[in-house]
């Protein structure tokens, strides 16, 4: 009798570890899409684009100095997407580098809303090609000044097709709506950036920082302007944080290599 | 060979049977059955934690719990509380009991017990504070509760050591001329000596217990792939859980690299393919950690098939859920497994020869190797099925595992038990020639 209890027992457990492998069986269909959702590469590049009349030299010296800051040494590839979709690569990323920077310029770098638009969609190219060979599924951004606006682009128009998310979004001085000074007139960029918030990851961690050389902007891009970011950001991604930098290398310009700016991309950015 | 066996199996049990009569191991045991509802409580709040309530676990995932489990997070920090206190206050309470019942088995005073007992408890405290926090005018950063699972060691250490010096001075200092007097002077001085020996410690050394034994942990164990390897690691891992370093090992970077690895190739390409076979993931979590590290699974299937043991059965059925979610702790403790030499011997064998056999398998790719990630608290033998993507023979290699850990561990079970019955009727006519006198 005392036998037969041992293996009812036995037998009991056997069917308790079979019950609870129930769910797992019949979840097991879903599972490849739910390892695929939040499965993160090991890379995660930091992409950099450069602001209007910039080359995709524009963030050597940047690189150079977080380079200098930071214990590991992350590797420099430069991309430039030509008018026709083609892109010439210049620098390499170092085998085993998980956070390399990328910086993608355009031959066609000009400024105003027409370009602005074609540049968002030659940076897709570029991100598809990138993607595909170094097959990253996540990504930080830094762009400076119209650089931001072809980065919010990308990420509200052609980001949910690529199947990649972006971690973190850095603008550095970005004309949200041109060079718009006044509060009541929105250009129709602006529009279309609000217009798109909507398509905006929620997981997204964004900072938008406006350099303050007077009282009113950075000599070439109005406060206002860059201010209007929080229609975009606000209250649709995970956080989304304004800062204002003042003092030495506030001018527009020469805003990426502003030590408080460097020092804001290492400690946001780089993590 | 049968007769050397049975011999063999003999000695180990008359050794066996001796070391539970040592005084210091009685003390321990009996340390142990006091905390044991506090790691049961736990495991239970890190159960429900981390298979229910967080993304990485198997009930989370597969019953869909963010759609129906309102004020999720509440909850989590509600349990969080609970296991924390629970096992930190297990930590202390080893210290504390420890202690205690060394120095009860050399005075009856009741004053010196607990002086022990609490001179215990304030040197594990001493020692286990943030050393950053340690600045003029402020004041430090107590970690009581920090230690986790791994502190059950730190507990059992300490006790033992506090509890043996003051059996020391009790032993020099054996007729005080006022009961109070000893306690007061033994509790004082000790005091002050480990506020000097800790107080030493932090400002040396600028980590805290927890970092430090994290660290040494870490060394030897930062990127095996090969079966000499996993068989050392499994052997460690073992050994360090008989001592009380409950729960898994912590990972290191190396195993994170290679399980992402494994992961990239297989979400990468149509074929089951992975750049490393051999690792702590694909063997060790997936086959050799049924129940817990240890296969505790395998012990409990094992305790069920003996017969006449119904102290083994009460811990087996209370530890029953959290073994059912990889959680061995109540386990371990209830029997306990901790520091008693027959049930370590199968605690380092079964895992040993589940890694061996999964090893010969993954490498002759008789089965693939699991690279989805391990859901927490999957029940043992479906971590290999749905971390290999659905196949059934991973499955029966993980089912041959799960028989052969319990036809390993089921001899020590019953020997185990042989040597509580002997135990026990000996308490009884111990009882029973006092009550005579």
């Amino acid at each position: 009798m005392r036998h037969l209890t041992s293996w009812r027992s036995f037998g009991l457990i056997i069917g308790l570890v079979v019950l609870l492998g129930v769910p797992g069986l019949l979840w097991r269909s879903h599972q490849v899409a739910v390892v695929r959702a939040t499965y993160k590469s090991p890379v995660a590049p930091v992409i950099l684009v450069p602001g209007s009349s910039a080359t995709q030299n524009r963030f050597n010296a940047l690189v150079k100095e977080l380079n200098g800051q930071t214990k590991t040494q992350h590797s420099l590839l430069r991309v430039e997407v030509k008018t026709n979709g083609h892109l010439v690569y210049n620098g390499a990323i170092r085998h085993g580098d998980k956070r390399p920077f990328i910086v993608i310029g355009f031959q066609n770098h000009h400024d105003g809303a027409v370009n602005i638009r074609k540049q968002a969609r030659w940076f897709a190219i570029a991100f598809r090609a990138l993607q595909r060979t170094y097959h990253f599924n996540h990504f930080s951004a830094m762009g400076h000044s119209n650089g931001g606006l072809v980065l919010t682009l990308f990420l509200e128009n052609d980001l949910a097709a690529t199947g990649a998310t972006a971690d973190r979004l850095m603008t550095i001085a970005a004309p949200f709506n041109l060079e718009q000074a006044s509060a009541t007139v929105e250009t129709p960029l602006f529009k279309q950036l609000v217009a798109g918030r909507d398509r905006l990851a929620t997981s997204l961690i964004v900072y938008s920082i406006a350099g303050s050389k007077s009282y009113t902007g950075d000599g070439i891009v109005p406060f206002a302007s860059v201010n209007r970011g929080k229609y975009i950001f606000q209250k649709r991604v995970r956080s989304f944080t304004q800062i204002i930098v003042s003092g030495a290398n506030a001018n527009h310009a020469h805003l990426p290599e502003n030590r408080q700016i460097v020092r804001l991309i290492r400690q946001d950015l780089l993590v | 060979m049968h007769k050397t066996m049975w011999r063999c199996g003999h000695w180990v049990m008359a050794r066996d049977y001796q070391w539970r009569r040592l005084n210091q191991v009685m003390a321990l045991n009996q340390a142990l059955r006091v905390v044991f509802p506090l790691i049961l409580l736990g495991s239970l709040a890190d159960l429900v934690i981390r298979g229910w309530l967080t993304p990485t676990g198997y009930y989370y995932q597969t019953l869909h719990v963010e759609n129906w489990c309102p004020q999720r997070a509440r909850l989590e920090q509600g349990l969080l509380l609970l296991q924390n206190g629970a096992v930190g206050l297990a930590s202390l309470g080893l210290a504390i009991v420890v202690s205690f019942y060394l120095v009860r088995q050399v005075t009856r005073s009741t004053d010196d017990q607990l002086t022990a007992g609490l001179l215990a408890g304030l040197t594990l405290q001493l020692v286990n504070v943030n050393p950053v926090s340690l600045q003029p005018h402020h004041a430090p950063a107590w970690l009581a509760m920090n230690l986790g699972w791994h502190g059950i060691l730190a507990g059992l250490v300490v006790g033992l050591l506090v509890g043996n010096l003051y059996r020391i001075g009790v032993r020099i200092w054996s007729s005080p001329l006022d009961a109070t007097l000893r306690p007061i002077t033994l509790g004082s001085l000790g005091g002050l000596g480990v506020a000097t020996v800790s107080g030493g410690w932090l400002l040396a050394a600028p980590f805290t217990v927890r970092a430090a034994f994290n660290a040494w942990l870490r060394l030897p164990l930062s990127f095996p792939t090969g079966w000499g390897q996993l068989a050392s690691f499994s052997l460690l891992n073992g050994a360090m859980t008989w001592c009380g370093t409950l729960g898994a090992l912590p990972t290191t970077s190396g195993q994170t690299v290679a399980a992402t690895q494994n992961l990239a190739a297989v979400l990468g390409s149509a074929h089951w393919q992975v750049p490393h076979v051999l690792t702590v993931q694909t063997v060790i979590q997936t086959y050799a950690s049924m129940g817990g590290p240890g296969m505790a699974l395998a012990l409990l299937l094992a305790i069920f098939l003996v017969r006449q043991n119904a102290a083994q059965r009460r811990i087996g059925w209370l530890s029953l859920v959290p073994v059912l979610g990889n959680f061995n702790a109540p386990l371990l403790v209830g029997l306990p497994v901790i520091w008693r030499p027959l049930l370590g011997i199968p605690l380092l064998l079964a895992p040993l020869a589940c890694v061996s056999i999964s090893s010969l398998a993954l490498a002759f790719h008789w089965v693939p190797a699991t690279a989805y990630p391990l859901a927490v608290s999957t029940p043992g033998p479906f971590l290999s099925f749905l971390g290999s993507g659905g196949s059934l023979r991973a499955l029966l290699l993980a089912i041959v595992n799960l028989a052969l850990a319990t036809a390993i561990y089921y001899p020590f079970v019953k020997g185990d038990a042989a040597v509580d019955r002997r135990l026990a009727e000996e308490a009884k006519r111990d009882a029973t020639s006092d009550e005579l006198a």
